[in-house]
């Protein structure tokens, strides 16, 4: 039994390890780890990861919101499309064949890795829309020097429709989905970079619980698995975001990307292989 | 409750309950794996290989698993621990709901509402699929 655990619990760690140096996450690294390495079924590795996103949300989301970098009212409008999203999702990895959900796996790894080639820098608004305004979603962030920087919000319904999809991806893969969140957040809301990854943090823990909750009253949760990931991935994040800021991300850019296009390729030869 | 007190509030005591259910998963969590080690290591290693040909347990009664913590069963910490990690965001949601009830902030008490109900129908929806 001891082998065995060790084996999981440095995957789980090394999975959460490069998922909070990346900021994608520990599910994207999880998943393919146990699939790959661990030779479990995809679902069963969907199931565990699930559970271990939830905490690594939990834990990262801490020092995010108390230093005001998380947007809460942003999260809790986008978090009624996430969940959404994810319970049908969740239901949906029951039924779905597996040569499909790695598809999807290997589809939104080539997401991801297009997402930390194109990262942009940001593009703040000082006007708000209506229905932003209304929902008070416009709020301020400290910069470098620590004064508070005002933005504001648009595009509600547009984001909200991603994280749609979001959520659904979430449900069906295990993933917190945290690439295609920050781009809604990003790229269309118009939030702050480090606002919308902060934010897409938080919500991924309700996203991640959605999906969880599913599987687990449905029994589908190897327990066995999921405990340990669950430990091991918090940890690997927990060290990961500690040597974070000592670390030169940009030079590594090009390392998640070539892990992220490996996974995709690996996940989708299995697929096409398996039909 | 102006603006500003409730974010206060909630910058405050939402860290404080994510940290605190997280700590209480773990501890459950890893009580469960030392007592799986030391009591009952084969069947960690059936229900591992089990796994791998997608073989799961199935759907457990809460009453039973309960049950089973107290006759101090490893399988079951071990089930309870990952419960209590899924009650995260089920708390923090329903903290928030809470705080716009007692603010009165309808439209935010009509979207927390909305993402707790759904946590609870997935986790119904889950039971009787």
């Amino acid at each position: 039994m001891l082998e065995i655990l060790i084996d999981l619990l440095a995957l789980a760690v090394g999975a959460g390890f490069i998922g909070a140096i990346s900021g994608l996450g520990g599910g994207v690294f999880i998943v393919p780890a146990l699939v790959i390495f661990a030779h479990m079924p995809m679902q069963v590795a969907v199931g565990a990861s699930l559970i271990s996103v939830v905490a690594t949300s939990a834990g990262a989301s801490v020092a995010f919101v108390r230093d005001g970098w998380t947007n809460l009212k942003v999260a809790m409008v986008l978090e009624c499309a996430t969940v959404t999203g994810a319970v049908i999702g969740a239901y949906l990895a029951g039924v779905v064949p597996t040569v499909v959900l790695e598809l999807l796996f290997a589809a939104m790894m080539l997401q991801s890795a297009y997402f930390t080639v194109t990262k942009r820098g940001d593009d703040i608004l000082t006007k708000g829309d209506p229905l932003a305004e209304r929902l008070e979603l416009a709020s301020e962030v400290p910069d470098l020097s620590g004064n508070l920087l005002h933005y504001e919000v648009v595009n509600v319904p547009q984001g909200g429709a991603l994280m749609v999809v979001a959520g659904l991806m979430s449900g069906l893969l295990g993933i917190g989905s945290g690439a295609l969140k920050v781009m809604a957040m990003d790229y269309i809301m118009h939030l702050p970079l480090k606002v919308s990854s902060a934010t897409s943090n938080f919500m991924i823990g309700v996203t991640a619980g959605a999906g969880a909750l599913v599987f687990l009253a449905r029994g589908d949760v190897a327990t066995t698995i999921a405990a340990p990931v669950a430990i091991g991935v918090t940890a690997g994040a927990l060290a990961g975001s500690r040597v974070l800021p000592h670390l030169k991300v940009e030079s590594l850019r090009i390392v998640f990307v070539i892990i992220l296009l490996l996974i995709a390729a690996e996940m989708g030869w299995r697929a096409l292989s398996g039909i | 409750m102006p603006k500003r007190e409730e974010d206060r509030i909630l910058r405050e005591w939402t860290p404080i309950i994510l940290r605190s259910i997280l700590i209480v998963a773990m501890v459950v969590l890893g009580a469960g794996l030392v007592l799986t080690y030391t009591f009952a290591p084969d069947y960690y290693v059936e229900r591992y290989q089990a796994a791998q040909h997608g073989h799961l347990i199935g759907k457990e009664p809460v009453g039973l698993l309960f049950d089973r913590v107290r006759q101090g069963n490893p399988h079951a910490v071990l089930t309870i621990g990952l419960f209590v990690l899924t009650l995260v965001p089920l708390a923090r949601v329903a903290f928030c709901f809470m705080l716009f009830v007692r603010e009165r902030d309808y439209t935010y008490v009509a979207l927390t509402a909305y993402v707790l109900a759904g946590l609870i129908v997935g986790a119904l929806a889950g039971s009787a699929g």
